[in-house]
Formats: structure tokens, C-alpha cells, sequence
């Protein structure tokens, strides 16, 4: 939601794929109902365009994993598209592409989600390829041996071989010691590699089942109908027979800064430090966001203007949420310019973080905070598609899609003390994690 | 009871349809959907102006978008200027500065950009009348200042700098100077000559030529009525004065009569950037748009079944994609196939394109790949109507191209009724293989040869960044690559001055993202070597060899440098080591003449003991080095020497240009002294 510099986008997006939009403020209507089998349906009418968003969220991300079977949930992301009972293996999303459509899935710590945006007169190919899924995906040891291959060059591609990639792993494994936040979603390519056919399977039955799952219908739909079709389609499917593992870890607090050094294959050093987080959806969760707006949203923000603009010791610098349904979290980074001491940018950054701590922001500055909050929620949430996601990621996160039409009033009753309260209360150097990623030319 | 009925209810619908179900076919669609696309309102400004309004009030945003219908004049020795006058229309009003600029559009959470030919600005409704206040000012008072002009103008260098390693940009400027002729606006290269002669009068002169409500379109997006849009037009661009704007005809381009092959070098590329390429007679709006559209599709679109990604890709294993595309254009319309390969495949990649564009000119099309094609043509469609700006980038298409008002609505129609022989005739039609620009830029001597084959005349043309042809001189063949090196040594000075150097003190400026970087190197026989880097007095990094070991020191710490690296430092680290270039284990090959910096040049790879290879320029005229290219851990680095300076009878580099990657470092050498008995203390590792 926060406007971040280009290129560290890209380098976040391995993470924040698709979790990042709230809700716009005009409200978002829609329906719900629940299967049966349990599986929970929402139904949201759009006539606008032709066309039809057909998803589903699983409440199964990396932290419902084992600590010893690391990156399963990831790893399902992928073997869910090698085919099912009646489709063949590498024609799921040929299927989508005939229809003119398009697909896509993402996993974080918290959710799988799955999409396919489809014409509208193939709702029903959408919600065939889904409950397809859901019914009888093939987990077999052709795909689980294809997958396995592709997951172990992926780590290598994009996080491994890829500058800074390793941040994440870096960061969280020192953010958190108990919580299962402590791994990130691609896992450890040994776990993969040594689980069974038959783990595989077990995960399959225990979270790919309708009582663990939503199911968002979004565009232009006939309610009526598109309730029948969903019926249809999956109310034959059983619901989980099992206890579904939702671990309920509560990490202590961090009691003292971490610091350290990564020397890693890039030519720019990159200064981070992990701030641990209050949960999304609550109050501080907002303070701290407009925190982060008014540290790093736009030129005219707090971080842009004395590091890169005024004092020049910084290429970027900016400061985002993990938005994370259970405490997580907030990082703030620069890339110090060539010739600067990455601690001289690292005091700059502390002292414009106190700043905030020891002098409320004015009234001007606030207004603009608020402003730009809205702009983004106003227009962030103006396609089908994201609208699909953000009611999907309520009723997931918080047994409530209706949440989609009341973020913008939760930012807007922060107050400018409680900005500054959030400030003093969890950008403290006794919570935080400080990484230096350095050239590995700079090894001793 | 209502309960259990309901039950029962659901069971039977369940049931019911669970009885009809088969899901071992996939379902079959509902008839397609009738696309609407939205409507639009038009009027006109008494000024000229006319305004296209799209309501939309699926939320409370309001865009406007400023465009020019222009066609824009040829910028000869000042190329560059149109494109600065566009950016520099937000940076400064007689009302405001440009940081006033930033922080008023950030208030309001705002987006408020400008170019060439127009300006983008959107933001929530109910702060459209401070968006517009910001647009009309920009728009009427532009200052054109001097400091940001002359900012633009230092950043734009820097990114010439760059691409001049950057193999695409190298391949864009060739390509587009070959296809559209030297004398087309579309074919001109901006370079750092033609940035100097930008001045703001000349951007001015644009912006009070061009800028005019008579040639152009207002088009407002989002929550608003005609009605308020019709006000607000009136109030923040009624007061903008129409003239005349001039009108700039070019021929279109002749074309030619056999493929004109042509390379540029990358010095050190391992990969090839190839293209294949020409002009297309298609504006917008053309009744064969459809056709070939499908057609370009079927051969490079975005689709992971196109034949060029399937057959370089996935069959050959070539590249990691490969693709075309096909621009309508209003005067010159453009096919362009491209890939970047391996250097050993680059005929062969070449062939296959060529191969796929003949193959669509002789073959029909598969049905079940025409109507894949088609699908994701109307699927792309259809969810691209989603955004606003779709239907108003149509509106502004239908007006400005003059095309029927169903243009838009018939399209699915027409993709519907291309036939495999359609897709045949766009072929033989828009795609020209043997009348095209076939480009490689790669490591020119490794392709200069491989080329020739698609050239009938055997003739390969070599090119610069600049788009100029590179006069490849035969070298006389009683020249040796150590009559070069030789030559050199005379020109700097001579053996013998240049052997008494017994130790050397220089100290060097640059700047760095706008701070200055001070570098100080000392050296002494026989190769110790000490540099280093500080900022304000600080000094920020160090390396330094004592003739055995070396060590690198920064703000993180201090490192003994091993193996390659202290290996590369010993080579590097003598003063003058074209002195010991006939040594064992050196290799010397002379490469032909280039130019470089407009002078002919020999060029010399020089491979040193350690495997790593040089490629140094030596003036043919004078002797001078005139640029080295070297590898190193970071990339290839690319130094060009542009002056030198005598001291004590010996000429050193006086200013140089450092290129690495996309950054770019100007260099001055400020003082050098000569013998002035530097310590050997100076050289200590502890």
C-alpha cells in the first residue's frame, strides 16, 4: 500500500506479493454463505466489466508448517498446478489461456491463494479448475519429483543468486525465535528433498479442504446462479476429516538489540533494520503505518528529504510494514551512497526515528499523512481482482470480509500522539534486528 | 419442520446436480459476452480545446490527461531538446518552485507528471481544484530554469555514459537511425554535443509553438459530470491562447532492396543482442489491424506458445525469451523481432527468426493456434476494459484518428473473423525479411564473419552507439601489436624518461551522486602501490601492495587480499607496465583500427598471466592510449582517456571517463609528482 522506490519493490515483491492493497473507502457490497462441506463462499457483483475473478484462499501458509518440513506450504503452490484427476499434467493453466483468461498463486507465512480471471461466461471453467484442485489434485511422486526440482532452483534463482534475496531468511530467523515466522515460505531445500510422498499427501488432507478455505466470486456474476453453479461444483467435495494444525506461539520479546553482517555477491551495502511489530488489523498496526508514511511516502517525506535529498547519504531509504496477521515485523533500509559509512546513514535514519519520538509532527504534516493514506486506499482497491484478494485476506485473517469497507476509518481515528506513541514504543534499539548487507569483497 | 425442509431442499438441489455432473470434460462457456465499452462526452473550448469526459464513479478519482496532437519537428543539432522541454514544464513556474511543486502534489496525495507532448495529473475528487490549480499553472507559466535544465542535462549524460555498454540501447539507436533514415525525426540520436545546445529559450520556443488548446485533447477520466467537467475546463484551461502550430511532413522511409546487416561491439560480450527489423506502413485504425495483429502474435507475442519463444527458447535452448512486436504508427509504423543469445548462436539465431517470418509468409496457420491466439486476444480485451483508461484511451484514439464511433465495440468481431489465410496475407504483407535491418550487437570480432551469410553482398557494417559507421581500417601489415605498444611508450615520453620514474604521487577528483571523492595513489619501483579514496578528508577506502602482499581496507574492516585478486593486484600495480608487455606470459594481438572518441584508434588485447584479458586503444595519429576496457569482480569497466597532461617530459591522463555497469565517473587527474622520494613506509601492510 505504501509507495516504495521501483527497485526495492521488486526486491519486496518475492514477499508481499499480493498482500499489500486494503480496502478503498465507497463501500464494497457482497454475499456469503457456507457449504455444507464448509466450505465458506463469497459473492461479490460487479457488472461493469465481462469478465469474472474466481479465487481461493487456503488458511495454510508457512507457519502451519514443521520446523523440520520447511517451504511445504510454498511448495504445494506449485505441485497445484502439475493437474488433477481429469486434468492432465501441464494443461491446468492451458485451459485458462484457451478460455482468455489468466492465473496466478501466491504464498505467505499466513495464506495460499489461487486466482484465475476468466471472461465472464467461463465461470464455470473457473470454478471446475478450482474445485478440481480442492477434490483431487494429483500429489503423486511424478509431479512431487518435478516440483521438487523446480522449488530448489527457484531458491537459487531468487533468493540465493539474487542480490539481497537472502534479507528475509536473514532478518527473520533473528526476529524470532520461537514463532514459526522464524522461517520464510521457500523453506529449507533439505526439508523438501527429504519428505516423503505420503507427507505430502498428509498436508494435501489436512489443509486443502473446504472447512479450510474461502472461495471469493467477484465481477460480473448472476448471484443466483453462481450460487447454484457453486453447489455445483463443490458441494460434493468432503470436508477435512482432522484437526487442522494452527500453532499458537507467542514469541517473547526480543530484549536486546541483534546486529550483524551479511556479506552477500552485491555491489551497493544495504542497511536494514526489523523493527518487531504489532499484528495487522490492529490500532497500533495503523499508527505504525502512518509512521512509515511519514517516514518514507513520497519526495517530500521524512527519509527521502534529510538522507538522499539534504544530506546525500543515501541512493533510497524507506520504511514498510511485513504485513503479517500475528506480530511481525517493520523495516526500515537506505542503500548508503557510494564513499558513505553505512553506520554514519544508520545514525541519520536513528536520528530522524527520534525525531519523531521527541517532537509531535504538526498539524500540516499530518493532514498530508492523512491524505495520502486515502488517496492510496481509494484508488489501491479499484480492480475486481484486488477487491477478490482483500475480501478473501478479511475473512481468512479475521473471520470478517466486511473489514474491507472500514480500513480507511481505522487509519483515519490515528491521532498525530498516537503516531508518535508507536514511535517510542516499538522503534526502541532494544527491538530491533540491524542487518548490513556488504560486497563480499569486504570479508576479512 | 422449516428446517428439515430446507434440508431436504438443499439435498435435492445437491444431489441433482451432483447426478449432472461430469467432471471429466471441462465445461463448455455460456454464449460470449456483449463487451459495452463506456461512453464518452466531447465538447470544445472556445480556445480550440476539446475535452473527452469518461465518467466513472466507481470511485472517487478524477484523472486529467493533457495530450498534444503533433507532429514534432526534427531536432538536428539539438536533439534532446523537445523530450527536456516536457520535463522541465514541472520544474519551476513564475508561481512556484520545484520543491514547492513536490510538496503540493504530495499533500493532496497526488500524482502530477509532464512530457513531451502533454501532462498527467490525478488525484481524489474532492482535491481536483488544487490538482488542476497545480496543472494550469504548469501548464501556462513554465519558467524552463536554468539549474534544472542544467541538472537534467548532467543526469541525461550520465545515462548516455551507461548506454553506450548497454547492448539494447546500442541496438535502438542503430536500428532506429538504419530504419528510419538519418534526416526522420524518428531516427535522431541524442548525444552529449546536442545536450550542450539545449538552452531554455529553445525549450521555450517548443512550448510556445506546440503547447497550444488548438492541438490538443484534454481527456478527463473518473467521478465527474460532464457538466463539472465542462467548469473546470473552462476555468483552468479557458484562458490558454491558441495559434497556429506548425506542421512538420516527412517522407516515409525508402526502405530498402536486401537485408541491410549491420553489427556494433560490446566489447567483452558474451551474449549477442540480435534484431530483426524494419518499417511498416499501418496507422491506427487500418482495416488489416486485426489481421496482423494476430499474425504478429502467432510469431513472437507474449504467449508461451509463440513459435519464436517455442522454437529459440524451449526447442533450442538459445535465449531465455524471445519476442516481436508490431507498432502501428500515424507516419511510420515498425516490426522488430529480438533476442539476446549466446554469442556462438548468433547466425543461428538469426536464421531461426528469419526462418519463423518466412515460414508465416509460405504456411497456413493451425486452426487450434489461430483460435488460442484469438482467445487471448479477447481475453486481454475484456480485462482491459476494467481500467477507466482503457475507454479512454479508445475515445481518444476514435477522435483523434478519425475512426468510426463503433470502432472499439466491433473489434471482437473482427479478431473473431480472421482466417488462417488472413494471418498469411498480414504476413506476406507487413513482415519483410529480406528487406530488413538485421542487427547484432555483441563482441564485434567474434560476428563480424558469422554475419555475412544474410547479407547477399557479403556486406557487414559496423556501427557506434551514435549510429555512425565504424571505419574498420585494414592495419599495414608490417605493424606489430609491440610496434603499438612501442609507439606509445615514444608518445608518453619515451623509454628511457620513463624508466627513471622511481616513484610517482598523484591525486585524482571525482564526483559521486554529487559528492567529490578525492583519490590518492602513490607508486614505486618496482611495483608497489598505494590508493586512497576519502570524502571531505575522510578517507573512505584503501588498498595498497607492498610487491608481495597486498591488503584492502574499508569502513567494515581490513582484508589480506589472496589468490586472484592479489594476483591482479600485482599485475596492475607497476607504474609503467607497457614497459614489460614483451615479458613471458604476456599475450599481445592487434585487432584492426576503431574509433574511439572520433579518432582512429589500433586496438591491442593484451592477456596477462592471469587469464584476464585487456583491450586497450591506441591513437594511430599520436600513439596516446585512448581507452582500456578491463573485467573485474564488479563487471566490465570501461576507461576513456580524454586528455592528457605533460610532467617532467612525460604525458599522463589528464581527464578520464570511468564506466561501470549503469554508473558513469568523470576524472580529473589534479596533480602528479615525479620522484619526490616516496617512503617505502608509505607501502607497509601493518
Amino acid at each position: 500500500m505504501i509507495k516504495m522506490k521501483k527497485t526495492f519493490l521488486l526486491l519486496f515483491a518475492l514477499l508481499l506479493s499480493g498482500s499489500l492493497a486494503f480496502a478503498q473507502s465507497g463501500q464494497i457490497e457482497f454475499t456469503e454463505f457456507d457449504l455444507d462441506n464448509g466450505l465458506h463462499v463469497i459473492l461479490h457483483q460487479d457488472e461493469s466489466t465481462p469478465i469474472v475473478s474466481v479465487s481461493v484462499m487456503y488458511h495454510v501458509g508457512s507457519k502451519n508448517e514443521q520446523p523440520d518440513r520447511t517451504g511445504f506450504a510454498h511448495f504445494f503452490e506449485h505441485l497445484m498446478f502439475e493437474g488433477t484427476k481429469n486434468i492432465p499434467r501441464g494443461e491446468y493453466s492451458k485451459f485458462v489461456e484457451k478460455s482468455g483468461g489468466t492465473l496466478n498463486a501466491s504464498t505467505s507465512p499466513d495464506r495460499t491463494y489461487y486466482y484465475e480471471i476468466l471472461p465472464s461466461n467461463q465461470l464455470e471453467m473457473g470454478l471446475w479448475l478450482e474445485s478440481e484442485r480442492m477434490l483431487h489434485a494429483k500429489v503423486d511422486s511424478v509431479g512431487i519429483q518435478t516440483q521438487k526440482k523446480v522449488v530448489i532452483e527457484e531458491k537459487k534463482q531468487r533468493y540465493d543468486n539474487s542480490p539481497y534475496g537472502t534479507f528475509q531468511v536473514e532478518l527473520m530467523k533473528r526476529a524470532f525465535k520461537e514463532h514459526p515466522y522464524r522461517w520464510t515460505t521457500i523453506g529449507d531445500p533439505d526439508h523438501i528433498r527429504a519428505a516423503r510422498d505420503e507427507e505430502f499427501q498428509h498436508f494435501y488432507d489436512e489443509f486443502y479442504v473446504p472447512n479450510n478455505a474461502v472461495l471469493v466470486i467477484a465481477g460480473d456474476i448472476e448471484p443466483e446462479n453462481t450460487k447454484k453453479l457453486v453447489e455445483k461444483y463443490f458441494g460434493e467435495i468432503p470436508p477435512g476429516k482432522g484437526k487442522i494444525y494452527r500453532p499458537d506461539i507467542v514469541e517473547p520479546p526480543l530484549n536486546g538489540e541483534v546486529r550483524d553482517t551479511i556479506y552477500d555477491n552485491v555491489q551497493v551495502p544495504l542497511l536494514l533494520q526489523a523493527y518487531r511489530s504489532p499484528a495487522m488489523g490492529t490500532e497500533d498496526f495503523y499508527a505504525l503505518d502512518m509512521l512509515n508514511t511519514l517516514l518514507a511516502y513520497g519526495q517530500s517525506s521524512r527519509l527521502y528529504k534529510s538522507l538522499v535529498d539534504q544530506q546525500q547519504l543515501a541512493m533510497q531509504a524507506g520504511s514498510f510494514p511485513f504485513p503479517f496477521r500475528e506480530p511481525g515485523v517493520n523495516i526500515a533500509y537506505a542503500f548508503p551512497n557510494m564513499g558513505n559509512d553505512i553506520k554514519e546513514v544508520e545514525d541519520a535514519m536513528i536520528a530522524e526515528i527520534e525525531k519523531v519520538k521527541s517532537n509531535l509532527i504538526d498539524e500540516h504534516e499530518f493532514r498530508k499523512l492523512q491524505n495520502q493514506i486515502e488517496s492510496d486506499i481509494v484508488t489501491g482497491n479499484t480492480r475486481i481482482a484486488t477487491r477478490a484478494n482483500n475480501l478473501a485476506r478479511y475473512y481468512t485473517y479475521f473471520g470478517d470480509a466486511g473489514m474491507i469497507n472500514s480500513e480507511l476509518e481505522k487509519y483515519m481515528a490515528v491521532t498525530r500522539e498516537d503516531i508518535q506513541q508507536v514511535a517510542k514504543k516499538y522503534f526502541n534499539a532494544d527491538n530491533r534486528v540491524v542487518l548490513y548487507y556488504l560486497p563480499k569483497s569486504q570479508k576479512q | 419442520m422449516k428446517r428439515i425442509l430446507s434440508i431436504a431442499v438443499l439435498f435435492a438441489l445437491v444431489t441433482a446436480a451432483s447426478a449432472q455432473l461430469d467432471r471429466s470434460t471441462p465445461p463448455v462457456p455460456g454464449p460470449a459476452p456483449e463487451v459495452q465499452i463506456g461512453d464518452y462526452d466531447k465538447f470544445t473550448l472556445p480556445n480550440g480545446l476539446t475535452v473527452i469526459v469518461v465518467e466513472n464513479d466507481k470511485v472517487p478519482v478524477v484523472s486529467y490527461s493533457l495530450t498534444l496532437d503533433v507532429d514534432l519537428p526534427r531536432e538536428g543539432k539539438n536533439a534532446g531538446y523537445i523530450s527536456m522541454a516536457g520535463n522541465l514544464l514541472r520544474a519551476g513556474t513564475t508561481n512556484r518552485t520545484k520543491s514547492e511543486i513536490d510538496e503540493e502534489v504530495d499533500f493532496i496525495g497526488g500524482t502530477l507528471s509532464t512530457h513531451a507532448k502533454g501532462i498527467y495529473g490525478r488525484s481524489l475528487t474532492k482535491h481536483s481544484e488544487e490538482l488542476l490549480t497545480l496543472m494550469s499553472d504548469v501548464l501556462l507559466n513554465p519558467t524552463f530554469p536554468q539549474e534544472e535544465l542544467d541538472k537534467q542535462v548532467k543526469q541525461n549524460k550520465t545515462g548516455i555514459q551507461a548506454n553506450k555498454e548497454e547492448p539494447r540501447a546500442i541496438a535502438g539507436n542503430v536500428a532506429g537511425k538504419l530504419v528510419y533514415g538519418k534526416d526522420d525525426p524518428y531516427g535522431e540520436i541524442t548525444t552529449e554535443e546536442t545536450l550542450d545546445n539545449i538552452t531554455p529559450q529553445l525549450c521555450r520556443s517548443y512550448y510556445q509553438k506546440y503547447f497550444r488548446p488548438n492541438a490538443a485533447y484534454l481527456v478527463v477520466v473518473g467521478d465527474i459530470s460532464k457538466k463539472e467537467a465542462k467548469k473546470q475546463a473552462k476555468k483552468y484551461f479557458g484562458d490558454w491562447e491558441e495559434a497556429p502550430v506548425p506542421q512538420n511532413m516527412f517522407p516515409f522511409p525508402g526502405g530498402y532492396d536486401e537485408p541491410q546487416v549491420v553489427i556494433a561491439n560490446k566489447e567483452g560480450a558474451n551474449q549477442s543482442t540480435i534484431m530483426v527489423t524494419h518499417e511498416v506502413m499501418l496507422p491506427p485504425g487500418h482495416p488489416d489491424m486485426a489481421k496482423a495483429k494476430i499474425m504478429n502474435e502467432i510469431l513472437g507475442g507474449g504467449s508461451f506458445n509463440a513459435r519464436l519463444f517455442q522454437n529459440l527458447r524451449e526447442d533450442k535452448a538459445y535465449t531465455y525469451g524471445a519476442y516481436s512486436s508490431l507498432s502501428p504508427d500515424e507516419r511510420v509504423g515498425r516490426f522488430s523481432a529480438s533476442a539476446q543469445v549466446r554469442t556462438s548462436v548468433t547466425d543461428s539465431a538469426l536464421t531461426e527468426v528469419l526462418k519463423e517470418m518466412e515460414t508465416l509468409q509460405t504456411e497456413l496457420v493451425d486452426e487450434e493456434e489461430l483460435q488460442l491466439v484469438k482467445n487471448v486476444l479477447i481475453g486481454d480485451f475484456g480485462r482491459a476494459l476494467e481500467d477507466p483508461q482503457t475507454v479512454a484511451r479508445f475515445a481518444l484514439n476514435i477522435e483523434r484518428y478519425d475512426l468510426p464511433q463503433d470502432y472499439y465495440e466491433n473489434y471482437l468481431k473482427r479478431v473473431e473473423a480472421v482466417t488462417r489465410e488472413d494471418v498469411k496475407a498480414a504476413a506476406e504483407k507487413y513482415l519483410k525479411p529480406e528487406k530488413s535491418v538485421i542487427l547484432a550487437v555483441g563482441n564485434a570480432s567474434a560476428i563480424e564473419d558469422k554475419m555475412k551469410l544474410f547479407s547477399p553482398s557479403q556486406t557487414v557494417t559496423q556501427y557506434d552507439y551514435y549510429g555512425n559507421i565504424v571505419e574498420k581500417k585494414a592495419v599495414a601489415a608490417n605493424i606489430s601489436p609491440m610496434d603499438v605498444i612501442d609507439d606509445y611508450i615514444r608518445a608518453i615520453g619515451g623509454k628511457e624518461t620513463i624508466r627513471s620514474v622511481n616513484d610517482l604521487k598523484m591525486t585524482m577528483g571525482m564526483q559521486v551522486q554529487g559528492m567529490p571523492l578525492e583519490v590518492n595513489v602513490y607508486q614505486k619501483k618496482p611495483n608497489k602501490f598505494y590508493q586512497a579514496t576519502s570524502m571531505q578528508g575522510n578517507v573512505v577506502s584503501m588498498q595498497v601492495f607492498d610487491g608481495e602482499k597486498g591488503k584492502v581496507k574499508t569502513p567494515m574492516g581490513e582484508q589480506e587480499l589472496q589468490g586472484e585478486m592479489l594476483a591482479q593486484l600485482k599485475e596492475n600495480a607497476k607504474i609503467f607496465p607497457e614497459l614489460d608487455f614483451n615479458a613471458d606470459g604476456i599475450e599481445l594481438k592487434l585487432d584492426g583500427v576503431e574509433q574511439v572518441n572520433g579518432k582512429d584508434a589500433y586496438k591491442i588485447m593484451v592477456t596477462k598471466p592471469s587469464g584476464l584479458t585487456t583491450t586497450m586503444f591506441f591513437g594511430v595519429e599520436d600513439g596516446l592510449k585512448c581507452k582500456e576496457v578491463s573485467q573485474s569482480p564488479q563487471g566490465t569497466v570501461s576507461t576513456t582517456i580524454n586528455d592528457y597532461q605533460t610532467v617532467e617530459g612525460i604525458k599522463f591522463p589528464k581527464a578520464m571517463t570511468q564506466v561501470m555497469g549503469p554508473q558513469s565517473f568523470d576524472i580529473d587527474i589534479k596533480t602528479i609528482e615525479i620522484n619526490a622520494g616516496v617512503e617505502d613506509s608509505q607501502f607497509s601492510i601493518n
